[in-house]
């Protein structure tokens, strides 16, 4: 029984529908109870699951870590910062700014588009050497790259005011808008890894020699990739930017690596699910352990402060998901309406080349 | 000695080893032959631990290797020339010997042992203290095998130790491993060199795509004159 | 500008640092994983000079030598229950868990202690001076000297003469063929961490003793610096990573003399630049060893 184009269209995007839909719901959700801090943090859930998207769509499909990938997100904040803010504004928060950035101002979109537009070129120029090395000196190199972003942001104060806060940011993006873009990744993350570019560059995970064998040439899939990859990063940056309205070039370095990483290794790199149920699953942990610390500190219920906990809590969720489930809770598997399939479907469903972790 | 029953072996989705077994008995030379792939070294490797095999029995002297990892393999007595020598090349020959001599706790017997590897290998103490990564290929299979004996190893297992060496090299090699095997070592020898295998050999077994596909003395096999089929793809 | 304290200062920068990338190497080699968690055993060993010696009156070499051991005792805890059942799986894995057993050991100290920097009790040796050829030289600066070159000599005889050391040498070559020479994977292991914490204890004696305080993030500097020593010397040979470190520490002093006062807050991130240029252009390190397989594509 031949099942209709129709069903196997539909299937084969379910899960954009599958994961785009409660998104939109809780986004409703949230706008309904209006709960400051409720709508600060799922707001928030959505502009992380853009970073955490990013570094998807290129460490999901390579089996790479791409440390300098927040790194990228700051540049995106840094850039569309500068962009957005108002002359008089800039002139405040940075004190000795370039005069032509001075006078830049550009609406929020614009901004924020033009910061993943110079997140994507840096690293176009910066990163295709690197795409040549092995894993050891590669994880090495793209490490040594997140120190260098992090560098630059503190040192060149005259577009960042360095390690001080750049404050002054229009807070621009609303629950809207974050779910809005996140579900427009979300689509992006998942036609990129079915597309030819994404194929050829899960081709190269699974067996490097292979790949290279019948024909792809893996430096160059893979730089391509870590330049989408850059600018969903940088997209994500702008976002956050008009979210947080003001940051220091330490809110792009380890501990929003740690934080991505762990959202996208516990819910599983393999898929574009992984990266939306390690999203929420994280962020319902942190903010919950938050609350609990948070309480214990408020009514001392114990006598001394707890500070650290969430974050003790989250590594060790992280470490012990690392040695019992590596593939993550999504196992690499996408959520996808399967209906009773004919014979074909069955075996094409079977021969995913990329399972392996 | 050794007995392996119905191995099975997979990498992923591929079945390198679909049922194989053999024996080698004290001191006997057995080799192990069979075109490129046919998973000579995975049925090595599963023996001495380094893959893990899907289901099959491995019995060594009573013992069950299934599951063992490669350290506990050589302590029960099996050594591994692999493929490709493997020597370290940043070690002296010196030290890539006395690595060879961890399992044994002896000092004594560690002078002992070099004084008859420099009988065996007289080259290597020439270049006693030589990194390991300044050997020609021929020095650098003696040095494999040299640190491999140093274990005292009950069975010895070389894979394709004739590999990649010009053809003095290859006799040289070969009246080697009938000199360790009038020694009385047992060996088990997997090789490609199916002519030479054959005059030194007590049995032979010829896999093919995972499966046994002949088994016996060499004048057996030559008898029955199929092997020249396997090797060149007329048979199944 | 180059005078004889001078030298004194920048030699002594280059010893502590050869002996910090050569504890970052150490399980490099082997398990060519960056142990991100190498900076907090360094925190760690901190943090006990803080604890006992705040809280007990031994004198302050036994003080050290607890620092020390509690960094070997972290550093081997760390592999037993982490790292030792990551191992198996991909690089990947190992490196995100280093990464969250980094992050882990300094919220630790967060929590446990405070996110305020806690004073370290030093010995007054360390803040004495002693006039050398003319020259006013800091104690603290001869006695790193002193112990880091005598730690890197005692780690060389190591490593070239003791079967421990073979094999440590040898699982970096070729773990798998250790292994089957019957060499235990774990005990190796497990000695490269114990080695490894080893120094990180012996250098956070030096690096606390440079400001005397000791706070969750600290341990942030020395692994970094050891990352660039490792890199400009060779991921893969302990030497090439010892050179590398006392190379940085004498530029990074040098380049703090030479360069005029506005660029000098560049002078990290110009560090970090070369850095990145050796990585791209020269990923096996300057210093020339024996193999390197760092190209694929």
């Amino acid at each position: 029984m031949k099942t209709s184009r129709l069903t196997t269209w539909l299937s084969s995007y379910s899960t954009i529908l599958i994961l785009s839909v409660p998104l939109l719901i809780l986004a409703a959700m949230t706008n309904l109870l209006a709960d400051y801090l409720l709508l600060r943090i799922v707001t928030a859930l959505f502009v992380s699951l853009i970073v955490v998207l990013g570094m998807q769509v290129f460490m999901g499909n390579s089996g790479i870590l791409a440390w300098a990938h927040v790194g990228f997100m700051g540049i995106g904040a840094y850039v569309s910062a500068v962009c957005s803010m108002t002359p008089t504004m800039k002139k405040i928060a940075i004190p000795q700014i370039y005069p032509f950035l001075m006078q830049l101002h550009l609406p929020f979109w614009a901004a924020v588009l033009v910061g993943a537009a110079v997140a994507a070129v840096i690293a176009a120029f910066v990163t295709y050497p690197l795409m040549r090395l092995s894993d050891a000196a590669g994880a090495i190199s793209s490490f040594a790259l997140l120190i260098i972003i992090n560098s630059v942001l503190v040192h060149w104060d005259r577009v960042t005011n360095g390690p001080r806060t750049l404050f002054g940011i229009d807070e621009l993006t609303n629950i809207w808008i974050a779910v809005g873009c996140a579900i427009l990744v979300l689509i992006l993350a998942y036609l990129f890894k079915e597309s030819s570019l994404g194929l050829r560059l899960r081709a190269s995970r699974a067996d490097y020699y292979a790949a290279s064998a019948v024909g792809i040439n893996i430096t160059l899939v893979r730089y391509y990739s870590f330049i989408i990859s850059a600018a969903i990063a940088g997209f994500g940056g702008g976002l956050y930017a008009h979210y947080i309205t003001s940051f220091t070039p330490n809110a792009f370095y380890l501990t929003e690596t740690f934080n991505v990483l762990a959202m996208l290794v516990v819910g599983g790199t393999l898929g574009v699910s992984g990266a939306v149920v390690g999203s929420l699953a994280v962020t319902i942990a942190r903010e919950g352990m938050r609350a609990i610390e948070n309480n214990i500190n408020l009514y001392h219920m114990l006598p001394f402060d707890v500070i650290g906990l969430t974050e003790v809590f989250l590594a060790t969720v992280l470490i012990i998901s690392l040695i019992w489930k590596p593939e993550g809770i999504m196992g690499g598997r996408e959520f996808r309406w399967r209906p009773k399939a004919g014979p074909q479907e069955a075996n094409r469903k079977s021969a995913d080349p990329a399972k392996r972790e | 000695m050794l007995r392996v029953d119905n191995l099975q072996v997979h990498y992923g989705a591929i079945a390198a080893l679909r049922g194989v077994s053999l024996r080698v008995e004290k001191g006997e030379l057995v080799a192990l032959i069979g075109v490129n792939g046919a998973g000579k070294t995975t049925t090595l490797s599963a023996i001495a631990g380094t893959v893990k095999a899907l289901s099959g029995s491995i019995i060594f002297q009573g013992q069950s290797l299934i599951d063992k990892s490669p350290e506990a393999v050589l302590r029960l007595g099996i050594a591994v020339v692999p493929e490709g020598r493997d020597i370290f090349p940043s070690l002296t020959v010196e030290e890539n010997l006395r690595l060879g001599a961890f399992s044994r706790h002896n000092r004594n017997e560690y002078r002992n042992d070099l004084r008859e590897t420099f009988e065996l290998f007289p080259i290597l103490q020439e270049r006693f203290h030589q990194l390991g990564g300044t050997l020609s290929g021929g020095e650098q299979q003696q040095l494999a095998i040299a640190r491999s004996l140093m274990a005292h190893p009950t069975l010895l297992m070389l894979d394709e130790p004739s590999l990649g060496l010009a053809p003095t090299l290859v006799s040289q090699i070969f009246s080697l491993i009938v000199t360790l095997r009038s020694r009385g070592a047992t060996i088990l020898l997997v090789e490609q060199n199916v002519q030479r295998t054959l005059e030194i050999a007590d049995r032979v077994y010829l896999l093919n795509t995972g499966q046994i596909e002949l088994q016996g003395t060499p004048a057996q096999l030559k008898a029955e004159g199929s092997i020249k089929d396997v090797y060149l793809g007329k048979a199944k | 500008m180059f005078t004889f304290e001078f030298l004194v200062t920048a030699i002594s920068s280059g010893s502590l640092y050869a002996l910090l990338a050569l504890g970052l190497v150490i399980i490099y080699g082997i398990l060519k994983m960056v142990n991100f968690a190498y900076g907090e055993l360094i925190m760690f060993g901190g943090y006990v000079l803080y604890l006992v010696g705040t809280y007990t009156r031994l004198p302050w070499l036994v003080v050290a030598l607890a620092a020390v051991l509690g960094a070997m005792i972290i550093s081997y805890l760390t592999e037993l229950v982490a790292f030792r059942r990551v191992r198996a799986k991909s690089l990947t894995a190992l490196l995100i868990t280093s990464f969250a057993v980094s992050t882990l050991l300094q919220n630790a100290a967060l929590l446990i202690i405070s996110p305020r920097a806690k004073a370290v009790i030093l010995p007054p040796v360390f803040s004495t001076s002693v006039t050398l050829f003319g020259a006013t030289i800091a104690m603290r600066n001869i006695l790193t000297i002193t112990i880091s070159i005598a730690m890197l000599v005692g780690l060389t005889l190591l490593f070239r003469y003791t079967i421990l050391g073979i094999a440590l040498r040898a699982a970096a070559d070729n773990f798998r063929m250790t292994r089957m020479l019957g060499v235990p994977a774990d005990l190796v292991i497990s000695s490269a961490f114990v080695l490894s914490g080893l120094i990180a204890g012996v250098c956070s004696l030096f690096w606390i003793g440079r400001t005397a305080s000791v706070t969750p993030t600290i341990g942030l500097g020395p692994l970094i610096i050891a990352f660039i020593a490792t890199v400009i010397g060779g991921m893969n040979s302990l030497v090439g990573a010892a050179v590398g470190g006392f190379a940085y520490g004498l530029i990074f002093s040098f380049i703090g003399v030479l360069l005029p006062q506005v660029l000098l807050d560049y002078r990290e991130a110009f560090m970090f630049l070369i850095v990145l240029l050796i990585l791209l252009f020269r990923p096996e390190g300057m210093v020339r060893s024996k193999h390197a397989e760092e190209r694929i594509g």
